[in-house]
């Protein structure tokens, strides 16, 4: 039994999107996490982003485009205004096709980079074209921890929607790695995942969790047969998460913060006409 | 009433298209003495940065942030490639 | 919100290496700048580079980590004693009790860049550089996490200018709901290829030392720096974090919203966090990166929001701006004003721009600094204002 590390907080589930090329998008993904239609056979191509003007959206690379299409499939799921919430965006390896532009012009032509594509490489390029395309001035931020940045993304948005009162998207996005970096950095396909939490009930809350951190190794592992929908891609740590929302069962879920410490959450799914919780 | 463009002009529309990935524009559709900033075409400044960098790729010549003539160079499809053909001779 | 306790900090950037280092530098105003000479064919421009960095041997257990940002962060863990006392803190504490939050903006693409200039024809990476977390954002992270063994909260925060600065603000939301008892927060951010081609790219460069606020300002001089800070709840001693605020300009990718209405929710909201009126700010440390319209936004902000008696200035004409690492840079900077009495000024600027109010400050002056405010504006609009106190209640 994993010991807990951090008293429980309650919080609850707002909204959710996840898009893979064989699940792209919620309405899509659900059924098929609880096994009741097939994934798409044919991957669908990336989507077009969502929000941008013109401007704005003729720059958009894949990272930007993924992490706003689940960002306003969140937002629709939940009912909310995106300018309403403070947000976290997480992606493990960054914009890996703008780091294999930036380092092959780099060695071979330094003073031809494009001034597009490098202000895009930054880690918060997603995040910023969303407080943009929203005109949302609360805060974000953009994070990293490698094979654990699902898990500790998912935390940071909980901790600010616990400590500052109010409902936090989060927002996970990885691409394809392309060139030499892909020997280094692998990932396949593309992924994006979204989830609104807010620390009271709101009128069309999905469920309520529990949540704290643990220590322990222990992860929870998506069915094989869903596994195959992610894998390979550097998110694919977030599936649990979606199909435990999925499945709709009261169950524990332990994502990894770190080796030996986890984010354990425990869901509570209303059935019926009761949406209400105390 | 758009006005016909010169193959220099032409070839220049298209770099211009390409460069900026302007979705759905024909370049052949650019009129010649429409504003290429702000109104027209509404590039901003990271769009002149990266027409300066693909013409000095493709042409050879150097545009920069702070030449007292941008606004003028940069006014309309017509006086962009005027430049450039100028600058490129010599 | 309860104050906390930075009971530790260290830096290592282009003005000095260590804290005396610094200080010296500050108050004789001996800048960190020098003309460019990293890596092949330098651009002509000035930048704060570290010296040594090259020289920096890891200790084998952590040479899989290795690149100029990991060696640049193991400079600052191994100033001003802090990795003792990073260590002291885990030992108290426990291992996963101590979070660690890192900002940094380009963290290891230096190592990157250096792979792909020596590819093998094979297309893979040589040897001595085929290691996945020299190739990663999380690198510098991971990097720190495994120098100090810490076995908690770990992550990377990659919001550009307001990395580092934002990381205290994470920091403190942990240590609040009791999920780490104390954190490491740092910034490391080296020079690499990327960010000296990349804003040169976008013409923010200035081919001279840079000129905060100056009327003739012509860009930015980019730095590098490792910089790092222990907070507790309390301690024997070390000024406290009293607030923080955050916020998004939601204008531009690459330029301030015009009238800083971003800058000023961040600075208003670190006033009502701490529960404290700007009054009682002695100094601000100004983002004030020598860029045209940063200066200009943040100059017409500060002159609003603050009496004409509330001396600012911004350092980047000492160390560069050091990008991801600023936050804690900057920090530091403050620090060293409250802890001597002085408050630097805006080195290298001549003229103030006419956007400037009273509070802008050419030189060094000796001042009491009790309550300060440090501001991080980043690229993509993400700002952030710490308020720092000499005393937990100001």
């Amino acid at each position: 039994m994993p010991e807990s590390m951090s008293p429980p907080y309650t919080a609850f589930v707002e909204g959710v999107a996840l898009w893979a090329p064989r699940i792209p998008g919620w309405a899509v993904a659900l059924p098929v996490l609880r096994g009741e239609t097939e994934a798409r056979a044919q991957p669908a191509p990336r989507p077009a982003p969502p929000l941008l003007a013109p401007t704005e959206r003729r720059r958009a690379p894949d990272t930007v485009a993924i992490a706003l299409e689940v960002a306003v499939g969140a937002c629709e799921n939940a009912g909310a205004d995106p300018r309403e919430l403070a947000s976290v965006f997480a992606c493990t390896e960054g914009d890996l096709a703008i780091s294999d532009y930036m380092s092959e012009t780099l060695a071979r032509t330094p003073t031809l980079i494009s001034p597009t594509r490098f202000h895009n490489s930054v880690h918060n390029a997603a995040a910023g074209y969303w407080t943009i395309g929203t005109g949302c001035m609360r805060p974000y931020t953009a994070l990293s921890a490698h094979r654990y940045t699902f898990g500790e993304g998912l935390l940071e948005a909980l901790v600010q929607a616990e400590s500052n009162g109010g409902a936090t998207l989060l927002v996970a996005y990885d691409i394809e790695s392309r060139g030499p970096l892909a020997t280094m950095a692998p990932s396949r396909g593309i992924v994006g995942a979204a989830v609104i939490v807010a620390p009271t009930a709101g009128a069309r809350s999905l469920a309520r969790i529990r949540w704290s951190t643990a220590r322990g190794t222990e992860r929870t592992a998506p069915l094989p047969r869903n596994a195959e929908l992610v894998a390979g891609n550097a998110m694919a740590a977030c599936l649990p998460f979606f199909e435990a929302m999925a499945m709709e069962e009261d169950r524990a879920v332990r994502l990894g913060l770190n080796h030996s410490l986890s984010l354990e959450i425990h869901f509570d799914f209303l059935t019926g006409d009761e949406r209400r919780w105390s | 009433m758009a006005q016909l463009q010169t193959p220099d002009q032409k070839e220049l529309a298209g770099l211009i298209v390409s460069a900026l990935n302007l979705e759905g524009v024909d370049p052949g559709t650019i009129d010649p003495d429409a504003p290429l900033f702000g109104a027209g075409l509404g590039l901003d400044s990271i769009d002149a940065l990266e027409l300066a960098l693909e013409i000095s790729k493709r042409y050879g010549v150097q545009l920069k942030a702070e030449d007292e003539d941008n606004k003028r160079i940069f006014a309309s499809l017509r006086a962009l490639s005027a430049y450039v053909q100028e600058r490129r001779a010599s | 919100m309860k104050p906390l306790r930075i009971t530790s900090h260290s830096i290592a950037c282009a003005a000095g290496i260590g804290l005396p280092a610094l200080s010296a530098a500050l108050r004789n105003g001996a800048s960190g700048l020098r003309l460019n000479d990293f890596g092949e064919s330098p651009l002509a421009t000035w930048i704060g580079r570290v010296s040594g960095v090259e020289d920096v041997r890891l200790p084998g257990h952590l040479l899989e980590w290795d690149c100029r940002n990991s060696r640049l962060a193991w400079m600052g863990l191994n100033s001003d004693g802090f990795l003792g006392r990073a260590v002291a803190a885990r030992n108290r504490y426990g291992a996963d009790r101590v979070a660690l939050v890192l900002g940094t903006s380009t963290s290891s693409i230096g190592a990157t860049e250096e792979a792909y200039r020596r590819l093998l024809p094979d297309g893979q990476y040589p040897e001595d550089l085929r290691h996945p977390m020299a190739h990663t954002p999380h690198s510098t992270g991971d990097f720190v996490r495994a120098a100090l063994e810490l076995e908690g909260v770990v992550v990377t925060v990659g919001t550009a200018c307001s990395s580092s600065a934002k990381a205290f603000a994470q920091a403190e939301r942990l240590m609040r709901l009791g999920i780490a008892d104390a954190a490491v927060v740092g910034g490391v951010d080296s020079l690499c290829g990327s960010v000296l081609f990349g804003f040169n790219s976008l013409e923010l460069v200035s081919p001279e030392p840079c000129r905060p606020f100056d009327v003739a300002r012509r860009g930015i001089s980019i730095g590098e720096a490792g910089g790092f800070a222990l907070l507790e709840r309390d301690g024997e001693r070390g000024p406290w974090l009293l607030g923080y605020g955050e916020s998004s300009d939601a204008h531009h990718m690459s330029s301030p919203h015009p009238q800083g209405l971003g800058a000023r929710l961040a600075i208003e909201a670190a006033f009502e966090r701490a529960a404290l009126t700007p009054d009682v700010v002695d100094y601000i440390n100004l983002h004030g990166t020598a860029s045209q319209r940063n200066d200009e936004v943040e100059a017409r902000v500060v002159a609003d929001l603050f009496p004409a008696a509330t001396r600012a200035s911004s350092t980047k004409g000492w160390t560069g701006h050091t990008l991801g690492a600023a936050g804690i840079v900057e920090a530091v900077i403050t620090f060293l004003a409250m802890e001597g009495g002085f408050v630097p000024g805006t080195l290298n600027a001549r003229e103030l721009d006419p956007a400037c109010g009273p509070q802008v400050r050419l030189s060094n002056e000796s001042v009491d600094v009790r309550v300060a405010l440090s501001n991080s504006f980043g690229f993509g609009g993400s700002n952030c204002a710490l308020l720092f106190g000499r005393d937990a209640h100001a």
